[in-house]
C-alpha cells in the first residue's frame, strides 16, 4: 500500500514538473536588446543591430532621410515621416495622437524613431517584426499617409532624382516597396542616441550626474520600479505590458498587443516606450493623456490603472514622495536627454534640397 | 556564584533572543541587476513587488518563461550577515562585546520555466567566549551549522492559482516573516512560545509540501502538510497541516500598499513517546502517543504612505498530555505582534520601526508573560545599484512574569550586510 501511495507520490510529482517546466514557443524576439530577464542593467547602447539583408551605406542611408522628410509620399503630399516623427520634438509629435491626412487624428501617440532600432518589434502593438516592415505600414494607412504602395511608387518612380538614387543604391529597376522601406529604415538606424550624462556618468564619469539626479538612478532602480520595465541600455524591455491607461482620444477602444497575438493576456496591453529622451517628447503614454513625466510618474506610484482587470503583475503602488517624485523627473529629464548632435541637430530637408 | 550566573544568563538570553536567521536574497538582484529595494521596502522586509516575485518562485510576475536559468547566470550565491556591539543589562548587571550574529549562505534561482529553488545554509559561528571558562564542549555555538532552507518550487501550476513548494521551507503561515524582519536582535516572541514539554516553534522553518495561489481580486492562501517538527526525519506518523488565507483590499499586496487582513489555523500533534515501536533506516520514527496542539489566530498589514502597520494575535492549545504544570488541563496561552515601520529618504534609505510583543501564559504560569518594547533605525549605504549595507541600531526593553517582574534591556549597534 505504502509502495503504492510513493509511486503516486513520483507520478504527481513528475505530472507537475512536464506542466510547469513545458517549453513555450519561442518568442518573436531577434534584437539584441531584448534577450532572457538577467541580467537587465541599465547601460550604454551596443551599436546598432543591422539586418544582414538591408546592410547600411552612406548613399542609401542619405536616400532614407530624403524619403523620410517628402511629404510626396502620401497621397495628397501634406505628410511625410517626420510629420508625426519630428526631430524637434524627441522623433515623435506634440499629441496627444498623431494628426495625418486631411487632419484626422490617429488613435494612438507616434511612438518615437529615435532608437527604434534596438526594438525587436514596431508600433505600439509590435505587429511589425523590423523597421521594414513599420515603414511600410503609414504610407498605406488611411488616416496617416492615406496612399497606396502602388500610387506612391509611381510617384517615387517618375521623380528622375530618386529613380536615379534608387538605382545607384540597389542596382535595379523598377523602385519597389521593401527598397522604399530598407532605405527608411537605414536612415533609421542612425537615429541613435547613446551620449546622455547617464551614460557618461556609468562610464566613470561622477560629475555627470548631480547628487539629486544620483538619487533619481537610485529611486528608478529601485523603489521606483522603473527598471522592472525600462530596462537595458535602450531603457525598455521591448515587451507588451497591460498598464490600464485610461482610454482616450478617436478610438473607444483599444487592446493593444491583442490585436496582434489574440491572446486575453495581451488585451490593452502596449510595448514599453524608451526612457532616453523621453523629456523632448510630452505628452506621454499611447493615448497622449498625460501632460507630463510628474503625471506618468504619479500614475504608477498610485498603482496604475487599478480598474483594468488585466493589470500586468508587475505594476504594483509605489509609495514614492513628492521628493522621490521631483528626483525621478530630474534623473529622467536632464540625465536621459542625449547630448547627440547628430541626432539632436537633425534637420528636415527643404523641399527645394529633395530629388526633383 | 553571582559572579557564574550572569554569564550563563547572558547566553541563555542571547540563544533565546537571536533570530535564527534571516533572509535576504541578493543572488536575485544581482542576476537582474535590479538594486535592492525593488523588492524589499529596506531589506530584508519585501514589498509588494518582491512579494509577487517570491510567491511566483522567484520569477518576475507575468514574465515566466522569458527568464535566465541558473545554467546561463553566474552561480547565483549570495551571503548575508551582521556584526557589531551590542549591550545587556538587567538589575543585577550589565554585559556587553562584539559579536557576529550570524551567517547566512543562500542559493536560490530558476532551474526550468516555473521550476525554481532556495537553498539556505547556515554555518556553525563561534561559542561564545563564557563558555571557554567552563567545559568548552561544543553545545553552545552562536549558530549551529544547519540546512535551514532547502526547497522547490513548482509555480504556475495552475496559473496563479496553484504553486507547489516541496522541501524545507518558510511556511506560509508565517503573516509576519520572521525571517524578513528588520529586527535583527528581538524576535517575535509568540512565535517561539509553547508548552515547557511540546516544544513546537511557530517560526522553525518545515519540512513537507505547501501549496499556495492567489487570485486577481487580492485573495491569498497557504495550504500544507508538514512533519511539524522543523526537522527530518519525522518522530510520528501524524503529519501536521495548516491554511493561512488573506484578503488584500485597494491595490497592492499588503506589504507596502494595500489594506490587508488574514487569519491562518495550524493543527500539529506530536509523541510524547517520540522513539515509537518502529525505526526506519533512514531515522523515521512512529512516535507513540501523539497528543494534539493547535494555533490559529488572525493577521493584518495596514499602509498609508510609507508607515506600515502590521499586526499579528495568536492563540495556542496544547494537549493536557504536554502540560506538566497542571496535567488535567490544556495548556492555552494567547499573544502577538504589533509592528509600526516608517521608510523615510530617497528610495527608503532610512527605517525607523517600533515594536511591542506580549505573550500572555495561563494564570498558572503567569512567570513566562511576555511584555517587550522595542525599537530600531537602520540607514542604508550603497548607490544606484545596490544598498545593501545597513547601520543598524535597535533597542529592546522586556519584562518577564507578572508580579515580579524580571526586567531587561538589551541595545545593540550592528552592520548588516549582504551581497
Amino acid at each position: 500500500m505504502k509502495g503504492i501511495a510513493g509511486l503516486l507520490a513520483v507520478m504527481v510529482l513528475f505530472f507537475l514538473f512536464r506542466i510547469v517546466a513545458a517549453e513555450s514557443p519561442a518568442p518573436p524576439f531577434t534584437g539584441v536588446e531584448v534577450h532572457s530577464l538577467g541580467p537587465q542593467r541599465i547601460g550604454s547602447p551596443p551599436p546598432v543591430p543591422v539586418p544582414p539583408n538591408n546592410p547600411q551605406t552612406s548613399m542609401k542611408i542619405m536616400l532614407g532621410k530624403q524619403l523620410y522628410f517628402d511629404t510626396r509620399l502620401s497621397m495628397d503630399n501634406t505628410v511625410s515621416c517626420s510629420t508625426c516623427h519630428n526631430p524637434q520634438m524627441g522623433w515623435s509629435d506634440k499629441g496627444p495622437t498623431s494628426e495625418g491626412i486631411g487632419l484626422q487624428r490617429g488613435g494612438r501617440r507616434a511612438p518615437p524613431v529615435s532608437n527604434a532600432a534596438y526594438l525587436p518589434l514596431q508600433f505600439w502593438d509590435g505587429r511589425a517584426p523590423s523597421l521594414e516592415e513599420q515603414a511600410k505600414g503609414p504610407i498605406q494607412n488611411p488616416i496617416e499617409m492615406g496612399n497606396t504602395h502602388e500610387n506612391m511608387l509611381r510617384t517615387v518612380g517618375d521623380i528622375p532624382g530618386y529613380a536615379e538614387e534608387f538605382k545607384r543604391v540597389f542596382g535595379t529597376t523598377p523602385v519597389t516597396i521593401d527598397q522604399v522601406a530598407m532605405a527608411i529604415a537605414a536612415f533609421e538606424r542612425t537615429v541613435v542616441t547613446t551620449d546622455s550624462p547617464f551614460d557618461r556618468f556609468v562610464n566613470g564619469d561622477d560629475a555627470a550626474l548631480t547628487s539629486f539626479e544620483k538619487q533619481g538612478l537610485e529611486i528608478f532602480n529601485g523603489k521606483g520600479h522603473c527598471t522592472s520595465c525600462h530596462w537595458g541600455s535602450n531603457f525598455t524591455d521591448g515587451r507588451f505590458h497591460t498598464i490600464g491607461v485610461p482610454q482616450r482620444g478617436p478610438l473607444k477602444e483599444d487592446n493593444g498587443r491583442n490585436e496582434t497575438t489574440k491572446l486575453a493576456k495581451d488585451r490593452r496591453a502596449f510595448k514599453t516606450p524608451t526612457i532616453r529622451d523621453a523629456a523632448l517628447r510630452p505628452p506621454y503614454m499611447h493615448t497622449g493623456g498625460d501632460k507630463t513625466l510628474t503625471d506618468v510618474i504619479n500614475f504608477y506610484n498610485k498603482g496604475g490603472g487599478t480598474h483594468d482587470n488585466n493589470l500586468d503583475p508587475l505594476v504594483v503602488p509605489l509609495g514614492l514622495t513628492n521628493q522621490e517624485i521631483a528626483a525621478l523627473v530630474a534623473f529622467i529629464t536632464r540625465a536621459m536627454t542625449s547630448l547627440n548632435p547628430e541626432v539632436a541637430d537633425v534637420r528636415p530637408i527643404p523641399t527645394s534640397d529633395l530629388p526633383r | 556564584m553571582k559572579n557564574a550566573f550572569l554569564p550563563l544568563l547572558v547566553l541563555l538570553v542571547l540563544s533565546a533572543v537571536l533570530p535564527a536567521s534571516s533572509h535576504a536574497i541578493p543572488a536575485f538582484a544581482k542576476k537582474h541587476g535590479f538594486n535592492c529595494n525593488m523588492c524589499h521596502a529596506g531589506y530584508p522586509k519585501l514589498n509588494d513587488f518582491g512579494q509577487r516575485f517570491r510567491d511566483n518562485g522567484y520569477q518576475i510576475p507575468g514574465q515566466e518563461g522569458k527568464e535566465s536559468n541558473i545554467f546561463s547566470t553566474p552561480p547565483p550565491i549570495a551571503l548575508r550577515t551582521s556584526t557589531g556591539l551590542s549591550a545587556y543589562d538587567i538589575q543585577s548587571g550589565t554585559t556587553d562585546g562584539f559579536g557576529l550574529l550570524g551567517l547566512d549562505l543562500l542559493a536560490a534561482g530558476m532551474m526550468h520555466k516555473n521550476v525554481s529553488f532556495l537553498f539556505i545554509y547556515t554555518p556553525r559561528i563561534d561559542e561564545p567566549s563564557a563558555d571557554f571558562t567552563g567545559s568548552h564542549d561544543g553545545t553552545n555555538p552562536q549558530q549551529f551549522g544547519a540546512f535551514e532552507s532547502g526547497s522547490v518550487v513548482f509555480s504556475n501550476v495552475v496559473q496563479g492559482v496553484l504553486n507547489v513548494r516541496v522541501g524545507r521551507f518558510e511556511p506560509a503561515y508565517h503573516a509576519i516573516s520572521s525571517k524578513r524582519t528588520y529586527y535583527l536582535m528581538e524576535p517575535y516572541e509568540i512565535y517561539g512560545f509553547s508548552t515547557p514539554q511540546e516544544g513546537f516553534v511557530f517560526d522553525d522553518n518545515q519540512i513537507g509540501v505547501e501549496a499556495t495561489g492567489h487570485s486577481r481580486c487580492g485573495f491569498k492562501y497557504g495550504l500544507g502538510l508538514v512533519n511539524g517538527t522543523g526537522a527530518s526525519p519525522d518522530n510520528n506518523r501524524s503529519k501536521d497541516v495548516y491554511l493561512n488565507v488573506s484578503q488584500t483590499i485597494s491595490p497592492g499586496d499588503g506589504q507596502t500598499a494595500g489594506q490587508r487582513i488574514g487569519a491562518f489555523g495550524y493543527y500539529g500533534r506530536q509523541p510524547l513517546i517520540t522513539s515509537g515501536v518502529v525505526v526506519s533506516p533512514t531515522g523515521e520514527a512512529d512516535g507513540i502517543s501523539n497528543e494534539t496542539f493547535y494555533r490559529y489566530g488572525g493577521h493584518a498589514s495596514l499602509n498609508w504612505r510609507t508607515l506600515n502597520l502590521q499586526a499579528l494575535y495568536m492563540r495556542g492549545i496544547d494537549d493536557k498530555s504536554f502540560n506538566s504544570l497542571k496535567p488535567t488541563k490544556d495548556y492555552e496561552f494567547d499573544g502577538g505582534i504589533a509592528e509600526l515601520d516608517y521608510a523615510a529618504l530617497a528610495n527608503n534609505r532610512l527605517i525607523a520601526s517600533l515594536l511591542f510583543n506580549w505573550i500572555s501564559p495561563p494564570e498558572y504560569d503567569s512567570d513566562r508573560q511576555v511584555r517587550a518594547y522595542s525599537a530600531l533605525a537602520r540607514y542604508y549605504l550603497g548607490d544606484w545599484t545596490a544598498v545593501n549595507v545597513a547601520l543598524h541600531a535597535e533597542y529592546t526593553h522586556r519584562e518577564t512574569g507578572e508580579t515580579d517582574l524580571f526586567k531587561e534591556n538589551i541595545y545593540s549597534l550592528l552592520v548588516d550586510f549582504a551581497f
